[in-house]
């Protein structure tokens, strides 16, 4: 046990990295929450009244926030879906024992490492486009009229590349929790007559339980703000039809030139960003205090 | 019924061989024992048994029907682990329940069942809890709840009572003794503890380097241990082993006598100084030492019996339990 005085000191010692740490987050929220109640727009320069929650109110009745909000969560709903499904699937194959494991492990892996703006357009330019892309080939092959993914479907399309470069990560969380799992219960299930199917349903699922919930709170912390992707495949068209609340964000500050309303966008995302947390939290924390 | 034949049974895992051919026969009903040292090959032998490893040759037969290629499942076997493998993410109920759920069984068929184990294994009360909130010994009875429901034709326990402390295991260890009095089923334990061997079986299995060294009923290897492997592995504390001129002098190259067979008496033939003495309240222990037989001599004596450290004592085998050992450590009748 830490004496009264060495608790002291070890909080004053460690008070340098919270004040800035604080101060870092702090500032920047500040501001921007300051910046949301004034009339500021950069083409229109001159006195910064303040004007309440005018801001706000533009922001939200905008036609573009509603689909925005769909947007953000079809993509997060949609990612999540196919990464945890996919996540255990590879989990599932590359637990059994094989020829060349250490190299499909790292693999399976590698997208990760991608950055997100280069795997985008890697996949906008040579896969997806309708003219050069490997998609448009393999359709003209088999003769069919090319797809053109990101005006036709450009919202599945983002979900596409995106759960691609997400899937790693699920894949690895849930390989090792899969590994954990100890080997004399799946001999016990064994004899105890239960199949391939059952073994799994009945014993690996339910030890993945508490690694899924960790893949689902990280990987929504992050997908809630995508935004390169989206701003290198469809600059969030056409339309709104991908346009997400973070790209709208940017789109009001930095297209439009409108800090105020962008502001007001920013702190609207935080605070449904919270929201969404906390549900988070109260429907699956209980997996993780078990 | 439950009568298990290994018949020129042999296991390799790649080149190394861990069992040569084996033969053995369980009879229905016996509670045996496979008991060596660890790395002996004990668990991978009831492994086999159970069909959680696959056999590199030969033919195991359970009831006459070869069983060889059978899965686990299917061997009408349960098992019971050394980690006890309960499911933590079910209750007690459902962790007993499984393997009948696995076999398709009605709900008034399981229920029968799951409540009849609980009731013999003293368990309603913690049905509903998880095995997470069990202590080791009720861990243990769930364990082989999982095991009894199946009404199998022989149980295997793999190290049951390892993790479990001294008194616990003293209780499981009756427990289960008791268990196979009323069930009759037959039974095959591996445990590296002798005193466990001792204690339940009918019949024990020496295993050394996956070599079945001697097959016996407890006191059949206490009296008449075949090899001096047997003879230092059975007992305890274990028998003094002599060599050299006093063993010359019963013709053998080894002679060993077991503690408990050794008199302190004031004209005895061997003389030796006391070392560390064990009082266990009914016995006591002496460690004699500059005997010129061997390094150290256990001795037993009755639990009054007090000598300092130091003290000069005289010692008097009993020449009708003396084992003698050949050149080969065979025992020479």
């Amino acid at each position: 046990m830490a004496t009264q005085h060495s608790r002291a000191a070890a909080r004053f010692m460690i008070a340098p990295s919270v004040v800035l740490l604080l101060a870092w987050m702090l500032i920047p929220l500040g501001m921007t929450l300051y910046f949301s109640f004034l009339r500021y727009n950069l083409l229109m320069p001159g006195n910064n009244p303040f004007v309440g929650f005018e801001n706000y109110a533009y922001f939200v009745t905008d036609p573009a926030f509603q689909a925005a909000i769909v947007n953000t969560l079809l993509l997060v709903g949609g990612i999540l879906l196919i990464t945890v499904v996919g996540g255990i699937a590879l989990a599932v194959l590359l637990d059994q024992p094989m020829w060349g494991t250490g190299i499909v492990r790292i693999m399976v892996i590698s997208p990760f490492f991608v950055m997100p703006t280069v795997s985008a357009l890697v996949w906008k330019n040579m896969f997806m486009n309708p003219v050069n892309g490997l998609f448009a080939y393999i359709a003209e092959v088999l003769g069919m009229q090319p797809f053109d993914f990101l005006t036709q479907a450009p919202l599945a399309s983002i979900i596409g590349i995106v759960s691609w470069q997400w899937l790693p990560f699920a894949t690895l969380i849930l390989l090792t929790a899969m590994q954990s799992l100890d080997s004399e219960q799946l001999e016990a299930s064994e004899m105890d007559g239960a199949s391939a199917w059952s073994r799994f349903y009945y014993i690996k699922l339910p030890h993945l339980a508490r690694a899924i919930t960790v893949v689902v709170l990280i990987q929504t912390i992050f997908l809630l703000s995508i935004f390169a992707e989206i701003l290198v495949t469809t600059n969030g068209g056409p339309g709104t039809a991908s346009t997400n609340l973070t790209y709208l964000v940017y789109a009001e500050s930095l297209l439009r030139f409108d800090v105020g309303t962008g502001s007001a966008g920013g702190v609207i995302a935080i605070i449904l960003a919270n929201i969404v947390a906390i549900f988070l939290m109260r429907m699956i924390g209980k997996n993780l205090d078990a | 019924m439950g009568r298990i034949t290994l018949d020129k049974v042999r296991k390799a895992f790649g080149d190394t061989e861990v069992i040569p051919p084996l033969d053995l026969t369980i009879e229905d009903g016996e509670f045996v024992v496979f008991v060596g040292p660890s790395g002996c090959g004990k668990s991978t032998l009831l492994r086999l048994i159970a069909g959680l490893e696959d056999v590199s040759g030969g033919e195991i037969r359970i009831d006459g029907k070869p069983a060889t290629d059978l899965p686990p499942a299917k061997r009408g076997l349960a098992m019971v682990f050394q980690s006890y493998a309960l499911y933590p993410h079910m209750t007690v109920r459902k962790n007993i329940t499984f393997p009948l759920k696995m076999a398709g069984m009605s709900e008034e068929e399981k229920k029968r069942r799951v409540d009849h184990a609980a009731e013999v294994l003293n368990l309603t009360d913690y049905l509903d809890r998880r095995p997470g909130q069990l202590s080791g010994g009720q861990r243990q009875r769930v364990a082989i709840g999982r095991a009894i429901v199946r009404e199998p034709a022989a149980f295997l326990f793999d190290e049951p009572l390892s993790n479990l402390d001294a008194a616990l295991r003293v209780g499981m260890r009756l427990e289960i003794s008791e268990l196979h009095e009323r069930l009759k089923t037959t039974m095959v334990y591996v445990t590296h503890d002798q005193v466990e061997a001792m204690t339940m079986a009918d019949k024990i299995v020496v295993l050394r380097a996956g070599n079945i060294e001697q097959v016996g009923s407890p006191l059949d290897l206490y009296r008449t241990p075949r090899n001096l492997f047997v003879a230092g592995f059975i007992g305890s504390p274990t028998m003094n082993l002599i060599d050299g001129a006093e063993a010359a002098k019963h013709d053998a190259r080894t002679i060993g006598i077991r503690p408990e067979h050794i008199d302190v008496v004031g004209d005895g033939p061997w003389q030796g100084k006391v070392g560390v003495s064990e009082h266990l309240g009914s016995d006591t222990f002496f460690h004699v030492h500059e005997t010129g037989l061997a390094d150290i001599i256990t001795v037993r004596a009755p639990g009054e019996v007090n000598h300092r450290a130091g003290d000069t004592i005289r010692l008097s085998p009993q020449m009708d339990k003396l084992h003698r050992f050949g050149q080969d450590g065979l025992r020479i009748a």
